[in-house]
This record gives C-alpha cells, structure tokens and sequence, in this order.
C-alpha cells in the first residue's frame, strides 16, 4: 500500500494525472475523523492485473472546507461522494445530502464529536 | 422535443428482493435516465464498529451487513486486523477459511440464477435452482453449525473443524450439484424462451466498465479481466485451480454464464482444497491490539469487498471502512440501463445480483 500526500487545491490535478481507467481500478472515497474538527479523505485505487498494488491519496481537511468533486474524472466516484456528504457532514461540490440519511437523521453520524 | 414520463420501479417491486428505487425517465418504452435511491436499509454498521464493539466482536458485527456473503465479510475483517496484529494464518486454516468462501460464491450465484430465471418467467427452474443449492446451504450448515450466520472466522483461525465425516459429505454433494449445473449450463444455453430475455438484452460494454469501474461478475461479463483472486497474494488461489472466467458480449446471458462457469470452477477448487488439507491447528494465539492502518480485499460473490481498519492500540477502533460491491456498481448499472426497454429491466436488475443490504449497510 502507498499513500501519497495531496491537498484539496490540487486533488484533481494529481488524481488527473496519476489516473488512467485502463491501469487503474477507482476503489472508494473514504473519510477518517482525526478529533478537533480535523478529517482525513482519502481517494484510494487499486492496479489491474498486479497483486497487492494500492495506492491511497490522502488530504488532511476540516469539516468546513468544500472538497473538490473528482466526478468529472472519475464517475464512479458519485457514491463515494455521497456517502462522505451524509457520513460527515462535508460539502462535496455538486453533492447533496441524502444518500443513506433522512432528514430526521443523525446530522453526521462518523464525525468524532456526534 | 419528445414527451418523456417518470416511472418509478422500488423501492417495493415483484421483482425486488430487496428495496432500492430506480427513477426511471422513459421515451416511449425506451429508458433514457435514471437515478437510484439505495438507503432504504441504512443501518449505521460502520459507526457501530467504532462505538459499541470492541475489536475482537466487530468480526461478528460486520457479519450481518449481508446474509449471503457473511462469511466474506468476516474473512475481509478478520484478515485486516491480523495484519494489524502481524499475525500470518497457518495453511490449514487458510484452507478452511477459501472453502467456506467458495461456497458462499456457489450458493450466492445459484441464488442470482435462480431470480434471473424468476424474471424471465420460468417459475419452475426457479424452484429447480433454489432446490440445487440446497446442497450447498446443507454443507455450510454441517461445516459452520449456522445456516445463514456462519460466524465461522474468527482472529486467529476458524471456529470448527473439517471432521472426515464432513469431507465425504462435501464431496457428495459437490458431486450432486456438479451433475445438475451441468444441465443448468445446457438450458441456459440453448431455450429458446430464455436466450429471447438474455442474449442482446442489458449490455454493459467493455469501455463503460472500465469509465465507471465495474467489478466482479458485471465485469467480467463486459470482457474486463478483473478478480481479487488473481489481485492479492492473502490466498493460495492459482496452486488450488482457480481460473478467471471471462464472457465478451456484457449482456444478461454472459453475466449468468460467467456465474455458471464460476460455480463449476468453485467446485473444482472446492475438492482440491478438502483433498489437499494440510494439517494444523484450527484456531491460534494472536497477541496485542491493532494499531496502524491496514486495507484488504476479498473476492466476494458480487465482486469485490475492501475493508479499511484503523487502530491506536486499544480495543476500540478508530475506523472501520466497508466498501460493498453493489455499492461501487450503482453507476455502471445505471449506464446498462439507459437505453433499454422498460419491460426488460426487472431481468437486467436481478442480472446484476445487487445486494442493498450490503450498498446501504
């Protein structure tokens, strides 16, 4: 597994780069809270046809900060957006909430402090 | 401008086993977009791994996402959190843990024929198949003690032994169910009824399953060479005769041939395992608390499972991540569906085998 620092400014410069559709298999889009009002996305890919070959860009965030939609370049990604939106409570641009959660729902329910 | 209509299809349907809703926006008969709501059955299973259950529960947690690939989902836990603890499975119990993961492939898949076969209005092979894989239900109930819930892995080994008793009785019945896939093959081959609802319908092409990352069988029904059991090294796969099972044409008939073929394969693998066990212990010793990240991926019937887990040393987790194979198959089952007849999308929907208890977990 290799993990490779990013930042929001330029997430969709180094995931455009980095990702060719024929190469490499788009996995998911994962959000872990660090405590403090901090959060680590992580953008994470595997290689077709190579064993045990992971790769994970990662971006420390906040919860305010809206994070950069990689949908143009990759799909797919729209569940994995999604899911960071209601999971978290993040803005994701061109996401809304909805996904799993009701409006009577747990307002973010994976951030540390719910 | 053409005049289009909204159709709904879910979240309750004939059709659906499970809820999700498609929106579907319709010229005519011909589907032209559509949008999916899947978390009708939202159960907040990975915070629950996090707040409620310590690290050596959660391996039974994540074993009720989904009740037909229980075991996948435990096996992809279990091994993250061995990495965590720098612990390596013996052969014998990495033996035990692939056979009871094949069968799970075997009746999963028998269960997606037997509803493709439901769709297309044959009632009785419905009845046929979900008899057949009763063979494989009875071996995993002998093997595990449970039915549906195995909870047959666990850190560290498996929870019961391969007695001889049990190895005559899998060989038995693989035997049996060999014979009748045999004739499954041929049906769905060659009926004419069928091939009129399979064969051209709900084509997933190979460019589409690479732009919105297809897996499992839905891929490689569209002709993309993707497994995780040709992509990780946590099994010994290839010396245990598993072969990738590709189709090329992407429809309804390629996806249930890629599963037909894939049981046959299973069952191959399935004896070569049972007749080359070695020996060993079933269940070892595994010292500390995880800490660090680690990731796993296992084949399950659907595709591919990814579990993420993040430990500090204690016995809470920090972050347990389950990325389910429906789940990452939503858009390209969307992209299948634009473009075909309204009438064929309850088949095209149990083609794709989706498991919305596992998408929305």
């Amino acid at each position: 597994m290799t993990k490779i620092a990013t930042t929001l400014p330029s997430l969709l410069s180094d995931i455009g780069a980095f990702y060719n559709a024929r190469e490499w298999h788009f996995l998911s889009v994962n959000g872990i809270d660090l405590g403090e009002g901090k959060i680590e996305l992580q953008w994470i890919f595997s290689k077709y046809g190579v064993k045990d070959e992971i790769v994970i860009y990662f971006a420390l965030s906040d919860y305010e900060t809206p994070v950069p939609s990689i949908v143009s370049l990759i799909p797919s990604s729209v569940m994995g957006e999604r899911e960071i939106v209601d999971m978290f409570g993040l803005k994701v641009e061109g996401t809304e909430k909805g996904l799993y959660l009701d409006e009577d729902s747990l307002p973010h329910p994976l951030r540390g402090e719910s | 401008m053409k005049k289009t209509i909204q159709i709904p299809l879910g979240s309750q349907h004939i059709s659906l086993l499970e809820p999700i809703r498609f929106k579907f926006e319709c010229e005519n008969e011909k589907i032209i977009g559509v949008d999916a709501d899947v978390g009708f059955v939202h159960r907040g299973v990975e915070l629950a791994c996090t707040r409620s259950f310590e690290f050596k529960q959660v391996g039974y947690v994540v074993a009720r996402v989904c009740g037909l690939c229980a075991i996948t989902h435990s096996l992809s836990y279990t091994l993250a959190v061995e990495k965590l603890l720098g612990y390596e499975a013996n052969d014998r119990i990495k033996y035990l843990r692939m056979l009871m993961v094949e069968l799970d492939r075997i009746h999963s898949h028998m269960l997606c024929l037997a509803h493709t076969a439901e769709n297309a209005g044959f009632e009785a092979l419905f009845m046929q198949i979900m008899g057949d894989r009763e063979l494989i239900m009875d071996v995993q109930e002998a093997i595990s003690g449970n039915r549906v819930q195995f909870d047959y892995i666990s850190i560290g080994g498996v929870n019961r032994d391969l007695t001889p008793e049990l190895t005559a009785l899998v060989h038995k019945n693989l035997s049996s169910l060999s014979e009748k896939i045999d004739v499954l093959m041929t049906l769905f081959d060659n009926n004419w009824s069928l091939s009129l609802k399979y064969k051209g319908i709900g084509i997933l092409k190979l460019e589409d399953a690479y732009t919105y990352n297809a897996l499992g069988p839905l891929a490689r029904a569209a002709g993309l060479a993707t497994d995780v059991r040709a992509e990780t090294n946590d099994f010994p796969y290839e010396a245990l005769g598993y072969k990738m099972i590709l189709e090329s044409t992407g429809d309804i008939h390629a996806r249930n041939f890629v599963r037909l073929r894939e049981i046959v394969n299973s069952i191959e693998m399935c004896r070569n395992i049972i007749d080359n066990l070695p020996s060993g212990e079933i269940q070892e010793k595994t010292k500390g608390k995880p800490n660090g990240e680690a990731v796993v991926r296992v084949e399950a019937p659907r595709g591919e499972l990814f579990y993420l887990v993040r430990g500090n040393g204690q016995n809470m987790l920090e972050r347990v991540r389950i990325k389910t194979p429906t789940f990452s198959a939503i858009p390209a089952m969307m992209e299948v569906f634009k473009g075909s007849e309204y009438a064929d999308a309850p088949a095209i929907l149990a083609s794709f085998d989706p498991c919305m208890s596992c998408t929305a977990k």
